[in-house]
């Protein structure tokens, strides 16, 4: 099976950067500072692919990376270097934006066209719903400003769009048209997973979808994703350092680590025979 | 510095309008040094060859106050020529202070004929109206702007804006109208009206109401658009296309005054002003364009037209 979604050697450097910054950080020199230049490796020579309908987990502790990766991947900022290629046309692909090359490098596209690709297909929930939600905006309105993007001009078809997906992610509907800003944080998070799905993406990114909300509203919502990557059989990346999270979801899981991957394999495997020092240091922590 | 403007007590030497040097006595020809003449021709061919994208120029003082109008005199002064005769408007008024004082100021450092009728001008400087006489090839109109950016409403940050213009984002417009009709059940935007040029631009058309908005579409006149504060030129050139944003269930609609007539003149399908009476409380209707107005009547008014012009309240 040909991947949906490959990376290769993705690299995020904050500052200037010498010749010694990537023999002097890593998992082994235990720092991804740069003694030298004190810049900031954020990830550094990431590579995988991403199988069509699979969940592919990223786990670590905070500052290993894993959300500059994702981020990285919905163009959020620029890349030090790296390469991205989707290929649309096996299962779960749109032919949307027309003319996506499979060999095409997508940090290279123009800031308009990967902003065509970042909204028709790809879709992404953040931690904060903050940053994936605006505020002032009505939870209804917010699902439209993607299908605004995409060219819908049909007011009624619009809130009939948005008012299924809010169906389909148990945000009431009679709420449509209040501010996000006043549901509670679980609802925010459903609010976004409708928004992140509603112009049919070919890959969906999490980013600690669950990180700060309570059990039983936690349990909710990773039962909603559950289901509805089961439904649409869209790709996912599941970022978080919730072990309980990854076991759920994900099929296979990558660990990283100051900035780089330091295992990867099943799930199943990763979390019962972890073989990486740190994984197991991981494992072993679980509560 | 100070600007040295010829008092009322030194008047222009008898041939102004014959000299050939520009700067012939203390100023300019029209004013503005022919550096900042330069300046803003050079510009304005820019924004002509991308229409509706706002030029940023060296904007200069003037000797009225910013927000008066300073970036539609700054164009009228770096094109008028001594042939040309000038009409300004303000509000659809010629009398009002703003357009006699522009006038006046004009006429002085030019000596060019000024007109109200919308027909013998060449230039108009107009500020919230189009004329309701249809503009003919080669009168230029030019609009006092006092916010360029169409974006300014959604989004504060002129860097942000200028992302959203150069990769023709503008869902956030669309979001914010897509609200509007959320929250009223309709577009509730009256003047400023949001409008797309040559299928790229976004533009903001200045604050003319939306009956207007519609002729700018294909028009015969060069329409151009100066802001002196923000320091931004854009313009509409002859046979463009410009269309408002608006949906396929929420078409774009002008001002509706339901049939009424204007109460002086009589005609129909002009854009009516409301004047309510402080004595009577009598609502009476008459035309924004006064010029126009007036013209029917010294042509003897629309007939029939004594019916609704008027009515009390």
């Amino acid at each position: 099976m040909k991947p949906i979604l490959q990376v290769r050697n993705l690299t995020k450097r904050y500052g200037k950067g010498c010749p010694e910054c990537l023999g002097r950080t890593g998992p082994l020199r235990e720092t991804n500072q740069c003694p030298r230049c004190l810049s900031i490796l954020a990830c550094r020579g990431v590579s995988f692919n991403l199988y069509p309908g699979e969940v592919l987990g990223i786990v670590g502790e905070s500052g290993s990376g894993k959300s500059t990766v994702v981020r990285l991947l919905h163009f959020d900022f620029e890349p030090t270097n790296g390469e991205f290629f989707l290929r649309l046309n096996g299962n779960g692909g749109t032919d949307r934006p027309p003319g996506i090359d499979p060999g095409q490098n997508l940090f290279a596209l123009s800031p308009f066209r990967r902003r065509q690709v970042r909204n028709e297909l790809m879709g992404i929930v953040y931690q904060n719903a903050r940053m994936g939600l605006r505020m002032k905006v009505s939870a209804g309105g917010n699902i439209a400003e993607r299908l605004l993007m995409a060219g819908w001009r049909h007011v009624g078809r619009m809130r009939q769009r948005a008012a299924d997906l809010l169906a389909q992610t148990e945000v009431p509907v009679q709420r449509m048209n209040e501010l996000p800003r006043n549901f509670s944080g679980g609802m925010q998070q459903r609010v976004q997973i409708a928004k992140a799905l509603s112009t049919h993406p070919a890959v969906l990114l999490l980013d600690e979808v669950t990180t700060g909300l309570d059990v039983s509203v936690q349990a909710r919502v990773l039962d909603l994703i559950r289901s509805l990557q089961q439904e649409l059989g869209v790709a996912t990346i599941v970022v978080s350092h919730d072990l309980g999270v990854i076991r759920l979801l994900t099929s296979r899981t990558i660990v990283m680590r100051h900035g780089c991957i330091v295992e990867e394999g099943l799930s199943d495997q990763i979390l019962e025979d972890p073989q990486h020092p740190y994984t197991q240091l991981l494992v072993n922590s679980v509560l | 510095m100070k600007p040295s403007l010829p008092s009322k007590a030194t008047p222009l030497p008898a041939d102004w309008r014959d000299s050939g040097s520009p700067a012939r006595g203390r100023y300019s020809y029209a004013f503005l040094d022919e550096g900042a003449k330069r300046e803003i021709r050079r510009k304005m061919l820019k924004a002509v060859a991308i229409p509706g994208c706002q030029v940023p120029f060296g904007s200069r003082e003037m000797p009225i106050a910013r927000g008066w109008g300073t970036g539609g005199l700054q164009l009228t002064l770096a094109l008028i020529g001594q042939d040309d005769v000038l009409k300004v408007i303000d509000q659809g008024s010629d009398d009002s202070v703003n357009a006699v004082n522009i006038k006046k100021f004009v006429s002085r450092v030019t000596g060019v004929t000024v007109t109200t009728d919308t027909r013998a001008a060449t230039l108009i400087q107009t500020r919230h109206r189009i004329p309701e006489e249809p503009l003919r090839p080669h009168q230029l109109l030019i609009f006092q702007v006092p916010i360029p950016e169409p974006l300014r409403l959604v989004e504060p940050s002129e860097r942000e804006t200028r992302r959203m213009h150069a990769e023709a984002d503008y869902s956030r417009m669309w979001l914010y109208l897509f609200e509007d009709i959320v929250k009223f059940n309709e577009i509730t935007v009256g003047a400023r009206y949001p409008v797309l040029v040559n299928r790229r631009h976004l533009m903001d058309p200045s604050p003319i109401p939306r009956w207007d908005v519609a002729k700018l579409n294909q028009g015969e006149a060069l329409f151009l658009f100066c802001a002196g504060r923000e320091k931004r030129i854009y313009a509409v050139p002859p046979h463009t296309e410009v269309v408002p944003l608006s949906f396929e269930d929420f078409a774009f609609r002008a001002e509706e005054f339901g049939g009424r007539r204007c109460g002086r003149c009589g005609s129909p399908g002009t854009y009516l002003d409301e004047v309510i009476d402080d004595a009577t409380g009598r609502r009476t209707y008459s035309c924004s364009d006064t010029a126009f107005c007036e013209k029917v009547r010294r042509r003897g008014g629309v007939r029939g037209s004594d019916g609704p012009g008027e009515e009390s309240s």
